[in-house]
């Protein structure tokens, strides 16, 4: 498969990390963070973290959509569910996602008509084909996700629709960065930026994490050789004291974005004030909402929302984990309460969430981990 | 495309994958797409201009961001 088959291949693998190896110095330890769920995924998938030096250390960031989800917003969801007539229309792995008392569906059980959607697209497609039902759409995810809402919205608005509606959840990724980088708790050595978000946002976005915090940022593609690349070119830029964006993923991300998704995104979404992230607290302008324009479509305006804040169950350390400041081994309830199939934390539902990565492929290993 | 359970849903973990333009209805901006294990999707094109049958393109969540080949 093209641009599959090469990024996988075994020899240059072993190559790249060989050069990893001639780049780190002796005795200095590394800390890079990849941004992306996605990311965090494929290193434990492929096992690049095995081929690199124990002094080069893997930090998980808040790229998981999922993750992030306060549970205040999962229980909002599920009222609006619970609403007569309502159908609610949302991507798998967040009806999983545990919020006060209980999931999307436990509500599915309980009688809600809660659907299992792909695309906002199939979303407006349940819209049109029950005229009689209000069928609202649970919109998640960062700046990769929030164009495809923002599409479906103007088609709805396009045809008139009256019964179909969006929860609005979508997130942006620079200011949980910059949160992170203010951060006192973490030391990080430099950043693999987030791919696909990256296609839609460009390289631009990132510029701020070299020119004030002096770190190098490579936007990286997701198969391991892309990962193990973009391990070397941080070094690479460490070794030589540089600190600038650079684009590995330049196959796929123009450094300008998408220019007419970020145009869409203009019309149809304005920044919320502030935001509640799971395990970082509330950031300022992190999140997306509808304009006034497209309040006709928006289900906080067409429903009444609890808005309640609902704090972690204290055994989860998932804010911890999405932080960087634990690995997913250290929380006192991974593996053994808390797993894929009765998760706990939200990290542990997604697949791209760093515990369920670690869960799925066998990361219990404490002694190759550098603390 | 799905959500699966099982696997895990690809529009929730962030992830884009690349199909190839089949067919584009002009009239709705909607492309058939195929990936390479013969599944096909409706996708939404307004992102990224004029399509060709044959034509390679990124695509998360129904919406393709951008172009990643060229068809005939």
């Amino acid at each position: 498969m093209r641009f599959v088959d090469e990024f996988r291949d075994a020899e240059l693998g072993r190559a790249v990390a060989a050069e990893i190896l001639a780049a780190v110095e002796p005795g200095r330890h590394y800390k890079v963070m990849e941004v992306c769920g996605g990311h965090t995924h494929s290193i434990y998938k492929y096992g690049v973290d095995d081929l690199l030096p124990s002094n080069v250390e893997l930090v998980h960031g808040p790229g998981c959509p999922v993750c992030v989800i306060p549970m205040g917003r999962v229980d909002d969801a599920i009222a609006v569910a619970h609403e007569d007539g309502v159908i609610f229309a949302c991507f798998g792995d967040m009806m999983r996602v545990p919020g006060s008392a209980g999931t999307l569906l436990d509500a599915k059980a309980e009688g809600a008509d809660v659907r299992m959607v792909y695309s906002p697209l199939d979303a407006l497609r349940i819209a049109r084909q029950n005229p009689d039902r209000q069928v609202v759409f649970f919109a998640i995810g960062f700046e990769t996700t929030a164009p495809s809402t923002a599409l479906t919205l103007k088609r709805a608005k396009a045809e008139g629709l009256r019964n179909f509606s969006c929860f609005c959840n979508h997130v942006t990724i620079v200011p949980p960065l910059r949160a992170l980088l203010e951060s006192p708790d973490l030391r990080l050595d430099g950043f693999i930026g987030p791919g696909h978000v990256c296609t839609v946002v460009g390289a631009r976005p990132f510029e701020f994490i070299p020119s004030d915090y002096g770190k190098p940022v490579v936007i990286s593609g997701f198969e391991p050789l892309d990962l193990l690349q973009s391990v070397h070119m941080i070094l690479r830029q460490l070794g030589m004291g540089r600190s600038e964006v650079e684009l590995q993923y330049s196959r796929v991300v123009p450094y300008e974005g998408n220019l007419r998704a970020l145009e869409v995104m203009a019309e149809v979404f304005e920044l919320r004030p502030h935001f509640e992230w799971r395990g970082l607290g509330f950031i300022s302008q992190s999140a997306l909402r509808l304009t006034p324009d497209y309040a006709d479509f928006d289900a906080e305006v067409r429903y009444e929302v609890p808005g309640v804040r609902v704090a972690d169950p204290k055994a989860c350390q998932c804010g911890e984990v999405l932080k960087g400041v634990i690995k997913p081994w250290e929380c006192k309830v991974f593996g053994t309460a808390c797993t894929p199939e009765h998760a706990i934390g939200t990290c542990m539902v997604s697949p791209e969430g760093a515990c369920a990565a670690y869960y799925n492929y066998g990361r219990f290993a404490r002694d190759k981990e550098v603390v | 495309m799905s959500c699966d359970r099982d696997v895990g849903c690809i529009t929730c973990g962030d992830t884009a994958v690349e199909l190839s333009v089949q067919h584009i209805d002009a009239a709705t901006g909607l492309a058939r797409c195929v990936d390479e294990e013969g599944r096909v999707e409706t996708v939404e094109t307004a992102l990224v201009g004029a399509l060709t049958p044959g034509d390679t393109v990124l695509v998360h969540a129904g919406t393709a961001l951008q172009v990643t080949g060229a068809g005939a």
